[in-house]
């Protein structure tokens, strides 16, 4: 019998169906389908398609709800147009999804489950219910026979689950009992479990926190960043959504915070119980705009301090680049009412004297030392990478670029900051962070390092948003475009012999290096050996003399090394040996 | 925490004492400090490390009274001292124990940076 359809947008949304399963594709209308048709069932009298889908979607919604919805608008010929679908429909349907159309047209009585899930309609489950804590797996009842079916919520994001896209974990038994395990369940995570009858049928979603486990939950939620999409709205408004709605930006309720690299302002959204935005959500911002994402589960992370990676607004104009305002101070050099304890000095001095070279970094009174030691491991291994990413626009401005990941594309893009020459200075004209060896005068200080420091510190934030420490191999990843490396440094033999083989790989190869010391000295261990402790330093070669074999490196301070290397100017040869018992990681970024 | 040492010339002023010296005892340790917690080849993290009373034998005196021997305390900060350790210390005039000046103690400068500054 063919399907007669008379509402139009009906009839066009089940012929595409129709089409497709003609043609031999995998047509399934499923829950998430059967709410498009079930939406042009309930538009009209006054609510435009759009708006019948909005409201079907609603997150919280139970199918009941749902129902109530369709039948609300639904006339007569559109019953029978569902009718239709039923009995003489050729797509198939998922059990749930037919489910859903029964209830609609009165066959069968509407089941409880969420708009996330679905349900049985009227098979007749007895509740799932959880008992206990999950040390020893998931247990519980349901009706005898029953299939559990369970997925990780909080680690779905990761991959490219759905969060209907469960595993079945156990049978229950004669008596409705069941216990089932899941593979990498840590405390704390969520678990969405539903059970399904023999005949296919699956009952309401159940959500748990699995507890018993471990002393404390230490796996925050998972934040899916390439499915957060941002696009410049009016009014300085930025629109965010998740940019594959069928699957979650992370687990429900985490929370999430937006921080305007720009601007400084903050916002934090809590997700809805798809693990996405909520409708309409915002941010204050424009094209081209950064905003750097931390997320917690309300245990993990609580206090946002730390991120899980930016996302830039797209559309900024080719080449129209706006000066940024100049990053403010650290923390430490603000007066108790904010305000900055040191002033500006306007450096004009040539970007090169005579290209660049390691020597020409030193650090400031800023606690970055991962920048500086990559670099000027960069300038020692590829010095024409530095000279292309920063350019005297010849009025005053210079545009640094580095690159970011775009996880929309899955490739690295460039970002344009562009500077002035202002720096911060001491009361004696000094630079007071990063600044260039040699002539240190604001008319012909070489300004390449110092004004790469400041447009890092602005597409950052702040000096203070990279004055904490940070990763070298970072840094590399952000002005190459290439992923950063890092290698443990350890004493034991085959550790060093690895670290030694990457070494002369990585210089061999003219590949970036640079090398972090251990984060504390309690036991006096670095004192007076000329290598300091929670501190980066470059790698800018190796030497093998008299059968020893030695890391040549060098302090980003441009001063301060061990005794016995010539002139102080912090380059100098550590025994392999030496080298593995006082640095604790190697990083690089490969060509 | 790895930023450099500051500035000598900032520094100097507030030195009574510029001597050589080596630590022949430490005589006692302050409570712990707080670990900061960061990932395995995070630097410049800024963690320090508890204060320390140490005995100091004086070798040679660049500035101040001529002593042979002092009871000094070294702050909390991000090195630590032990038997044996030497070099360069700056030492403010607390009394009766002066505080070591420099932000990585007796590594803080170069002796002959430290020799020239005083000459100039």
């Amino acid at each position: 019998m063919p399907v007669r359809i008379s509402d139009s947008r009906l009839s066009s949304l089940y012929a595409t169906g129709q089409t497709n399963h003609a043609r031999g594709g995998n047509e399934l209308i499923d829950d998430a389908k059967v709410v498009q048709l079930l939406a042009a069932v309930a538009d009209g009298a006054g609510a435009s398609f759009d708006k019948a889908l909005s409201q079907l979607k609603a997150p919280g919604l139970s199918r009941a709800d749902q129902v109530r919805i369709v039948q609300a608008n639904m006339t007569a010929s559109e019953k029978k147009d569902l009718t239709q679908i039923l009995d003489a429909g050729t797509v198939p349907m998922t059990a749930s999804a037919r489910a859903f159309v029964e209830a609609v047209v009165g066959r069968k009585p509407a089941g409880g489950g969420s708009t996330g899930g679905t349900t049985g309609g009227g098979a007749a489950f007895g509740p799932l219910q959880i008992s206990g804590n999950q040390k020893n797996g998931i247990a519980g009842t349901v009706s005898p026979g029953s299939t559990i079916e369970a997925i990780n919520i909080t680690t779905a994001p990761g991959g490219r689950l759905r969060m209907d896209d469960t595993m079945v974990i156990a049978k229950a038994d004669n008596a409705g009992k069941f216990l089932g395990s899941m593979p990498d369940v840590k405390e704390g995570d969520l678990i969405r479990l539903r059970a399904r009858d023999a005949s296919g049928n699956a009952g309401d979603w159940v959500t748990i926190r699995a507890t018993g486990i471990s002393a404390s939950d230490t796996r925050n939620a998972v934040v899916s960043m390439q499915r957060i999409g941002l696009t410049a709205g009016t009014g300085g408004k930025v629109n965010v959504e998740n940019i594959n709605s069928s699957r979650q930006v992370s687990e429900p309720g985490a929370k999430l915070q937006f921080t305007n690299t720009r601007t400084g302002e903050k916002k934090v959204v809590t997700l809805n119980d798809q693990g996405s935005f909520p409708e309409a959500f915002s941010l204050n911002g424009r094209a081209g705009d950064t905003f750097s994402v931390a997320a917690t589960d309300g245990k993990n992370n609580a206090n946002l301090a730390t991120e899980v990676g930016h996302v830039t607004v797209p559309g900024a104009a080719p080449g129209g680049v706006d000066k940024v305002e100049d990053p403010a101070l650290h923390k430490d050099e603000l007066n108790a009412d904010g305000t900055p304890r040191f002033a500006k000095k306007t450096f004009s001095g040539p970007l090169f004297t005579d290209g660049a070279k390691p020597e020409d970094v030193k650090q400031g009174q800023i606690g970055n030392c991962y920048f500086p030691a990559a670099m000027a491991a960069l300038a020692k291994s590829d010095p024409d990478a530095i000279q292309r990413m920063i350019k005297s626009n010849g009025d005053g401005t210079y545009t640094v670029t580095f690159k970011e990941m775009d996880y929309a594309t899955g490739r690295f893009k460039n970002v344009d900051v562009k500077v002035d020459g202002d720096l911060y200075v001491r009361s004696y004209g000094a630079p007071l962070y990063g600044s260039s060896n040699g002539d240190g005068s604001a008319e012909r200080m070489e300004l390449w390092y110092p004004l790469i420091e400041k447009a890092y510190a602005a597409w950052h934030g702040s000096y203070n948003d990279i004055g904490d420490g940070g990763f070298s191999s970072d840094v590399l990843q952000a002005v190459l475009g290439r992923p950063g490396r890092d290698m443990t440094v350890s004493t034991a033999p085959t550790t060093m012999e690895r670290t030694w083989a990457q070494i002369k790989r990585g210089v061999d190869a003219s590949w970036p290096i640079a090398a972090g010391t251990h984060g504390s000295s309690t036991d006096g261990l670095y004192t007076n050996t000329g290598v300091y402790a929670d501190h980066a330093y470059s790698v800018i070669g190796y030497e093998e003399r008299n059968g020893e074999r030695y890391v040549q490196l060098r302090n980003p301070w441009g001063e301060s090394e061990p005794a016995g290397n010539g002139a102080n100017d912090g380059v100098f040869s550590l025994k392999l040996a030496d080298f593995a018992r006082l640095y604790q990681t190697l990083m690089w970024a490969e060509g | 925490m790895a930023l450099p040492p500051e500035p000598l010339q900032e520094l100097l002023p507030h030195a009574t004492w510029v001597v050589e010296a080596e630590v022949v005892e430490v005589l006692s340790t302050g409570p712990d400090v707080p670990k900061i917690s960061a990932p395995a080849g995070w630097t410049d993290t800024g963690q320090k490390v508890a204060d320390q009373r140490v005995r100091l034998k004086v070798t040679r005196v660049l500035r101040g009274e001529d002593v042979p021997e002092l009871v000094v305390n070294k702050p909390v900060a991000a090195y630590s001292l032990r038997a044996g350790n030497k070099g360069p210390f700056l030492l403010d005039g607390t009394r009766p124990h002066p505080v070591i000046l420099g932000r990585y103690g007796p590594d803080s400068y170069a002796l002959a940076k430290l020799e020239a500054a005083l000459k100039g």
